[in-house]
């Protein structure tokens, strides 16, 4: 009805080599933009591609079959031979079309559900169809709705509260205890590629006082300068873990570097002010033993993920909440492209039935003989009014109903009434 | 006049408002609670911000019709500490932004408002001799520490809860909604603090207003023991919080103790006091 077609692939249809053979990267987007659009039939074009997904939506006319010929576009983009491809591939049509890219934008269909960079990557390849021109009003228009739908599901759903990543989950556990991460000290221990990623986060994150500890003190050094940390010998272990609020360990050490009896007695020293270990290392750095006492908190891999897990499971209920959105996104959408269709009929209603009243004027003016051009001028104004009479109500009443239930049937039946004698034969 | 006057016609009005907003406040607090949506909360905010307005226009309302201040029996009192429930709501709102207080809070400030209208009586239950300026200074501080303390043990019991899923490694419900163990500490540590010195306030006006009524200082009637209890509990949880050694569990396990201390000094109303 609306001749939207959407077909496709994505990180569930097809594995990554796939992917990147059917990907459009930043220099092949705009010829195969080109290349789209020349095909007969297609009026708007768009390419979406990420790293895991390559869409191709378009508006085609009525006569074509969008589906078929995107499937095989991407089959001679990709070079991968149809019957190879076409199993990957899912095809969307009119309103499961419009669905599908909201719940794209709206990242409802992401790997990771609600990740945030989907909409920004939709909004670019969005951003080179227009410089391409290959975008009219009905994908603006469509893309617009999948925008603000992307939107509203992220202000006013939960699903992009839950960090999903481990260094995120580490970063929220360590926020559920102090609050603010500005006013606490950290200590990393172990300055290997781990050490490195935690330092950049928590620096990233705004933290202020950090500290880093390594067995070999020159590697502590050159990445303490790195990230603004201080460097302090790794003899004092204990010493720096009294003064500091949340220690982050990730050594390559086999044995248990921090056990039950320091931190007690670390714990009696700073007068139990709490102290949060993070630990990421394998095996552990921290014995698991010392978050049984009183005000310390000591976390490991597998908690992280533990956390991260329910995160995601969080996002999952969050993500019912987004699809009530979308669905009524699309709705809206569908209601007001059916707005759009009203308006050739429009036309064509006024067209038509000045026409009649043109036909039989002539008819009139053969019958009564050669006239004064004044008299025919005043006879033409005359019927130009009746149409425009006849007209009118017509057009409010279609104009005024195109999203109630009826309209298709209304349409339907004004089409029939209007079609000309020759095509009714 | 015209106004006193305008204000006792309108009366009937202000108190439905009252009790219509706060019941939307605790609605929304506990959609917002369950759903994990920030607009509710604010909603909430809103809702509880204009209930206690108009709970606040009410009790001048009252003061105004009854010509003194509206602390003198069951019900007037009840009014007011949910008023300054909610005034303290507020305030720890408006410093610590806690989107969960409101589910915790504004229950009581709900029951209490709803409860002292069906109870409602019009007598001053204050024998004539022993009405002064001190008895309303002392009722409303009085009511001011309960409420306060009523905060400490609120933010006691989110502490607890989730200390309790942080170190049990239960990240569920109540790990995604409560927050963080500092902001529970630190609204601890400050409604405990306005709270203790309320209460002293209340224990030093209320002996002088003793002083004036029956001649001495302390009668050792049950509720002044009950309130001298009371304050020695928050006293040594005040002492400890202090003292530099820092447990929050053990903080909060007192601050329970306390409040389950007020309930009871609350309800000891014989002796000298028979008359609340």
């Amino acid at each position: 009805m609306f001749n939207f077609f959407l077909a496709g692939l994505n990180h569930r249809t097809a594995k990554l080599d796939v992917r990147q053979m059917a990907a459009f990267n930043s220099d092949q987007m705009s010829a195969g933009l080109d290349r789209l659009s020349a095909s007969p039939g297609i009026l708007e074009s768009m390419i979406l591609s990420t790293c895991n997904r390559v869409e191709i939506l378009v508006k085609a006319d009525e006569q074509t079959d969008g589906v078929e010929l995107i499937e095989t576009f991407l089959s001679d983009h990709s070079q991968i031979p149809l019957p190879q491809i076409k199993p990957k591939l899912y095809s969307y049509i009119d309103e499961p079309a419009i669905r599908h890219l909201f719940r794209v934008a709206s990242s409802l269909d992401s790997m990771v559900l609600g990740e945030p960079q989907i909409l920004g990557q939709v909004k670019s390849c969005y951003s080179a169809a227009v410089e391409s021109g290959t975008v009219g009003t009905y994908l603006n228009s469509l893309l617009q709705s999948a925008f603000r739908t992307a939107k509203r599901v992220r202000t006013e759903t939960s699903i992009g509260e839950y960090p999903v990543s481990v260094s995120s989950a580490a970063i929220e556990l360590v926020r559920k205890i102090f609050g603010d991460l500005g006013k606490k000290s950290i200590l990393v221990v172990g300055a290997g590629k781990m050490g490195e990623a935690a330092l950049r986060y928590l620096s990233d994150m705004g933290a202020h006082s950090l500290y880093l500890t390594n067995r070999n003190p020159e590697t502590a050094r050159e990445m303490a300068e790195q990230f603004a940390a201080l460097a302090v010998p790794f003899a004092d272990l204990r010493e720096w873990i009294f003064r500091t609020d949340i220690v982050f360990t990730s050594t390559g050490a086999s044995e248990t570097l921090i056990d039950y009896p320091m931190v007690h007695q670390i714990m009696h020293d700073r007068k139990n002010a709490p102290l949060v270990f993070i630990d990421i290392s394998v095996p552990r750095n921290v014995d698991p033993k010392v978050g049984t006492i009183n005000n310390v908190f000591c976390y490991d891999i597998d908690d992280l993920q533990a956390v991260v897990e329910a995160n995601l499971h969080e996002r999952v209920k969050a993500a019912a909440a987004a699809e009530k959105i979308v669905e009524h996104e699309v709705q809206v959408f569908c209601a007001k492209l059916k707005s759009f269709n009203v308006a050739p009929v429009m036309m064509q209603v006024q067209g038509r039935i000045e026409e009649i009243c043109k036909m039989e004027l002539h008819r009139c003016l053969k019958k009564i003989g050669p006239q004064e051009p004044k008299q025919i001028q005043e006879l033409e104004s005359m019927i130009s009014r009746i149409a425009g009479k006849i007209a009118h109500p017509l057009l409010v009443k279609l104009r005024d109903s195109h999203d109630s239930v009826n309209s298709a049937a209304y349409m339907d039946l004004i089409n029939q009434i209007i079609k000309s004698p020759k095509d009714r034969e | 006049m015209v106004l006193s006057s305008l204000l006792r016609a309108t009366m009937d009005w202000t108190l439905i408002a009252t009790v219509v907003l706060y019941a939307l406040g605790l609605l929304h607090s506990l959609f917002g609670f369950c759903q994990k949506r920030q607009i509710f909360v604010k909603l909430a905010l809103g809702f509880v911000a204009s209930g206690f307005l108009f709970h606040t226009i009410f009790l001048l309302q009252l003061g105004f019709g009854r010509r003194h201040f509206p602390i003198t029996n069951l019900p007037e009192s009840l009014c007011f500490f949910a008023w300054c429930i909610s005034l303290t709501f507020m305030v720890a709102n408006w410093q610590y932004r806690i989107n969960v207080l409101g589910a915790f809070i504004l229950p009581l400030v709900s029951l209490l408002t709803i409860g002292s209208q069906f109870i409602w009586e019009e007598n001053h239950s204050i024998p004539s001799g022993l009405r002064s300026g001190w008895v309303y200074f002392h009722s409303s501080v009085a009511f001011l520490a309960y409420a306060a303390f009523f905060l400490t043990f609120v933010s006691g019991i989110m502490y607890l809860v989730q200390e309790n899923d942080l170190k049990e490694k239960k990240f569920r419900f109540f790990y995604f909604r409560l927050p963080s163990l500092q902001v529970c500490d630190e609204l601890q540590k400050r409604s405990l603090f306005v709270g203790f010195v309320a209460m002293s306030l209340t224990i030093v006006s209320g002996s002088i207003w003793a002083q004036q009524a029956w001649g001495r200082f302390w009668n050792w009637d049950p509720k002044e023991t009950a309130t001298l209890i009371t304050w020695a509990i928050y006293l040594v949880l005040l002492n400890y919080r202090l003292s530099a050694k820092w447990s929050g569990r053990r903080a909060a396990y007192i601050s329970i103790i306390g409040f389950i201390s007020i309930l009871f000094t609350f309800g000891v109303n014989w002796g000298l006091h028979r008359y609340i």
